[in-house]
């Protein structure tokens, strides 16, 4: 059974008067069991938006949305849903056994449960150290590992997480890397928005990309990567100054340093014509590069590729 | 147990408040001070001390259910901890019901204390206590029941500020309700004796919860009166609390 299906969902604000803005467009979108969800997107771009309306925070406008086949509106969807929000905050007065026992009693465990939960999830997310002093004067970093706690209490097979590395430091962002892959070997679904692509690169099954509001791209990873065209480095060396000329023509002369030309081709054709006009005229080819597209560069490529959205302060 | 967890939760809340510690700070000031009233009319001190005791436990205790319960659920949507609250799998109603109790409790802490302090000054000061006067207190914790339930619906639907003028202008309001009924006779046929009869009918006589003067004089109540009142709160409560637990339940946060 898929973990969260969604179905034309949509989120209108309404303003004063006639105006009013839509967050969210017409989103359908399936996340398979045990799959970790990369949902990517500028912001404003609706992702939070989502995630309230999976964790029943805002109501849909048009649509709905199940998961693991339950109305996200019912309280049985939301015991299967851990949700850690960006930049989660809790009763500051509280300390982290007494706000995971707060939540335990929210989620209905009884005290040996409610233990049980401490003593796995204090060890899991390095929280023993901290177990009896005050939330108020935590760092960013030791909210969001209560943060984690809290979204994990009830041990949920789904987990919704709102930019969970989003202003923390490499450590803090590491630690969540590791706990993310941790889960994911314990056969969780991980649904997450992030800005931070490189790790969204490295941790996700899939990834979905909002732009305004609308679903523009949603798949595997490698096969979005790998539909892209790539471009292909060229380098070479002993060319004459018009057979650079000529070359430069063809592709973006990179990089010069003395005898050496690095070239980039748009595409491996043009690449592979290029390497017989260096051969031809006597020059020596050093390298021949095909460029992996990152995830990054893919992002920008659909964000731009939108026709409405620009990147803010681009040169023109 | 989720409804007692938040209730147990808001009273930690809400005992940290600083408004709180204010306000109980002038209740004492106002009871003890009532004996400088009681000087100048000479032979009624302990009446008076009884009178201005019960008036400042009434006074206070809705100043502090309008600033705390206006504010309580708005807070936590400001502070955004509603957003894991919320998320668990628990009724929306369940949490409106926990923050209600929760300040109730802390309600029945301060309405305790201040009668207990008048109670001991009184005797202190050689008069004696009769069961009418925690008949009287009794009624302003109920009349304290009512309006945090007012309270509560203005936080889930407006803002602090704007929900304190609005509760109480029914607290004042609730104490005068018999003017809109008693209009002059140029009121007749008039939209706005209408209108005032409507506000008559919706806004709680908050003077039924009112028996100061019995319990200054020592003057017995008809317990009939007194299971009237308590029927006519707990009815305005319920009503205003299911209000609150709709307007709570379609509201996005």
């Amino acid at each position: 059974m898929d973990a969260i299906v969604t179905r034309n969902l949509s989120k209108v604000y309404k303003g004063l008067g006639k105006g009013h803005h839509k967050s969210l467009d017409s989103l359908s979108l399936t996340v398979a069991a045990n799959e970790v969800f990369g949902f990517l997107g500028r912001n404003g771009a609706g992702k939070t938006t989502t995630i309230k309306m999976l964790c029943s925070l805002l109501k849909p406008t048009e649509g709905d949305a199940l998961v693991f086949g339950e109305s996200t509106r019912t309280r049985q969807a939301r015991r299967l849903i851990g949700y850690l929000p960006e930049q989660p905050y809790f009763y500051e007065y509280l300390n982290p056994k007494e706000t995971i026992a707060f939540y335990g009693k929210l989620q209905g465990l009884t005290r040996a449960e409610r233990d049980r939960q401490w003593d796995k999830l204090s060890e899991l997310l390095d929280l023993r150290e901290i177990a009896t002093q005050r939330i108020k004067g935590f760092s960013k970093g030791m909210r969001q590992r209560i943060g984690f706690a809290v979204a994990l209490v009830g041990d949920p097979p789904l987990l919704i997480l709102d930019e969970p590395m989003s202003g923390l430091d490499p450590i803090g962002r590491r630690m969540i890397r590791e706990l993310i892959l941790r889960l994911r070997d314990e056969k969780k679904t991980l649904f997450f928005s992030s800005h931070v692509l490189g790790d969204v690169e490295q941790i996700c099954d899939r990834v979905g990309i909002l732009v305004k509001g609308k679903l523009v791209r949603a798949g595997r990873i490698d096969a979005l990567l790998g539909s892209a065209v790539n471009p292909v480095e060229v380098i070479c060396t002993g060319l004459a100054v018009a057979d650079v000329t000529r070359l430069k023509e063809q592709a973006e002369l990179y990089r010069a340093m003395e005898e050496l030309h690095v070239f980039r081709a748009a595409t491996p054709e043009i690449a592979n014509e290029m390497v017989r006009q260096i051969l031809a005229a006597g020059g020596k080819l050093v390298e021949f590069n095909p460029l992996k597209e990152t995830l990054e560069d893919y992002f920008m490529r659909e964000q731009t590729q939108d026709g409405t959205v620009r990147m803010e302060g681009a040169i023109q | 147990m989720r409804i007692l967890a938040v209730a147990e939760n808001t009273f930690r809340e809400s005992v940290r408040d600083k408004v709180l510690y204010v306000l109980l700070f002038f209740a004492a000031v106002t009871i003890l001070g009532s004996k400088a009233l009681g000087w100048i009319s000479i032979g009624q001190d302990i009446k008076i001390v009884k009178d201005i005791s019960l008036a400042a436990t009434s006074i206070f205790g809705v100043l502090i259910a309008i600033f705390v319960g206006t504010s309580l659920i708005y807070k936590e949507i400001d502070k955004r901890t509603l957003y894991t609250i919320i998320s668990q799998p628990m009724h929306r109603y369940e949490f409106i019901l926990g923050k209600y109790l929760g300040l109730m409790a802390l309600l029945a802490v301060v309405t305790g204390v201040m009668a207990a302090v008048s109670s001991v000054y009184v005797l202190l000061l050689g008069g004696t206590l009769e069961p009418v006067y925690f008949l009287a207190v009794l009624l302003i914790y109920w009349k304290l029941m009512l309006i945090t339930a007012v309270a509560l619906l203005m936080s889930s639907l407006t803002s602090p500020i704007l929900g304190a003028v609005i509760v109480f202008s029914t607290y004042v309001f609730g104490h005068a309700t018999g003017v809109f009924k008693d209009l002059p006779p140029q009121f007749d046929g008039t939209l706005s004796k209408r209108m005032l009869e409507f506000a008559y009918y919706v806004i709680p006589n908050l003077g039924n919860f009112d028996i100061r003067m019995e319990a200054a004089n020592d003057v017995p109540v008809n317990p009939a009166f007194i299971a009237f009142v308590l029927f006519y709160g707990l009815g305005y409560t319920v009503v205003l609390l299911i209000l609150a637990a709709l307007a709570f339940e379609e509201k996005d946060v």
